[in-house]
């Protein structure tokens, strides 16, 4: 019986522990909001090669993020060649496809694929709780019934990784490599329960 | 046929032509068909460096990106960007075979009408000789320098995807100069081409991913 208690203490703890803040130490609120400068230029054309491999299927294409102004986003997605293959956009909470080739057009994808590209965009978010390792600074915020993580390293302040949860689950995965300031040189978005890897180059200037 | 281009002809007069540009007459167009089917005719290979232009609506600026066109005949087409990355497309029957970066992948294309009428149309439009009325509503319209053909998909499959394109010949020796695209929200590509070479060597080489 105490063996039972302990096994299923064991299981309830194991399954509702987040990966996320293992091995980090919580420590107070410093600050009441977290930015994400990455797409926050709304002078700027933010263009990436973009490669997209989704169950073993290889998509390559172009993607473009425009901020239009305050908390508005058009993030379009096209072909080499320059054909649309879709068109979202973003204006605080609410979500428009414009297009989408009606190919992909499927709940389950147009649904994945506006939750990814609404946490890359998002601009701020709230923070609720906050912790720490020796180079990192990591906040936490609650968004759609689900929580963001925000990495930050301590030496330079940019925002190197976005973890997206449930409660006890690990979801999508944002890796920022960046060099300049406020711009992601590199972006990786992994999905932990689907096999779809989204990567992205940025564009270098001629 | 000619009746028929007519019909057409009169159909598009009501619509907007810019200053420079006139409408061709019957026998014009005959002549332009006749140039750029004789031109088709003799192209075996074609080499060209291009530059594409993507045109949206939001955007500060076009999306500028380049790189080399390959053809020969009878359909083997390899479109290659180079800048500001490298990729590539070659149209091999029934195949796509695409190198993005170092990572291969091929598409077969054999079951998808769409994709066999897309690729018609890249191996038709990069030879110039696409007058397919059956196809498409052709306009035909004339500049001091250069002939133009502007093509209204019949298809609705397609023309969900591309309301129009137009193609731009030199009206000296009817080689297409720029390719544009126009989408249903007509935001567009546009492809120049320079540097053209008319059959010269094009190893086949160049069509293997």
């Amino acid at each position: 019986m105490q063996f039972l208690k302990i096994s299923l203490f064991l299981f309830l703890f194991s399954s509702c522990s987040l990966k996320t803040t293992e091995g980090l130490r919580t420590t107070l609120v410093s600050k009441t909001q977290v930015e994400n400068l990455y797409f926050s230029d709304h002078a700027q054309d933010y263009i990436y090669k973009a490669k997209i491999d989704i169950y073993g299927r290889y998509f390559g294409g172009i993607l473009i993020i425009k901020k239009l102004k305050k908390n508005t986003h058009r993030v379009v997605f096209t072909t080499e060649f320059g054909s649309k293959v879709f068109d979202f956009l973003y204006e605080g909470d609410t979500f428009t496809k414009n297009f989408i080739v009606p190919d992909i057009d499927k709940k389950f994808i147009v649904n994945t694929l506006q939750k990814d590209f609404k946490i890359l965009i998002s601009e701020t978010a709230q923070v609720k709780e906050q912790f720490e390792l020796e180079e990192i600074d990591v906040y936490k915020s609650e968004a759609d019934k689900r929580f963001n993580f925000y990495f930050f390293n301590k030496e330079n302040q940019r925002l190197e990784k976005i973890v997206n949860t449930s409660k006890s689950k690990e979801k999508v995965t944002i890796l920022f490599t960046s060099k300049t300031e406020n711009i992601a040189e590199k972006i990786a978005i992994n999905h932990n329960n689907i096999k779809l890897s989204i990567d992205l180059d940025y564009f270098k200037k001629e | 046929m000619y009746k028929y281009i007519f019909i057409l002809l009169i159909t598009f007069l009501s619509v907007n032509v810019t200053a420079q540009e006139t409408i061709m007459n019957a026998s014009e167009i005959a002549a332009f068909k006749k140039q750029v089917s004789a031109a088709s005719i003799s192209t075996n290979t074609i080499k060209s460096d291009f530059v594409q232009f993507k045109h949206l609506d939001f955007l500060s600026d076009e999306i500028k990106t380049s790189g080399k066109l390959f053809f020969k005949t009878p359909g083997l087409v390899k479109w290659e960007y180079t800048n500001p990355y490298q990729y590539s497309v070659i149209f091999k029957g029934d195949q796509l075979l695409i190198n993005d970066g170092g990572t291969k992948s091929n598409v077969d294309i054999g079951n998808s009408k769409m994709f066999k009428n897309l690729n018609q149309l890249i191996v038709n439009s990069v030879k110039g000789n696409m007058f397919d009325d059956a196809e498409f509503n052709i306009k035909y319209l004339k500049t001091p320098k250069a002939n133009k053909a502007i093509f209204v998909p019949k298809d609705k499959k397609i023309a969900a995807y591309i309301a129009s394109f137009e193609l731009l010949f030199d009206k000296k020796d009817a080689a297409v100069l720029e390719v544009k695209m126009i989408e249903p929200s007509a935001d567009y590509t546009r492809i120049v081409f320079s540097n053209r070479i008319l059959n010269g060597t094009v190893n086949d080489a160049v069509f293997k991913n």
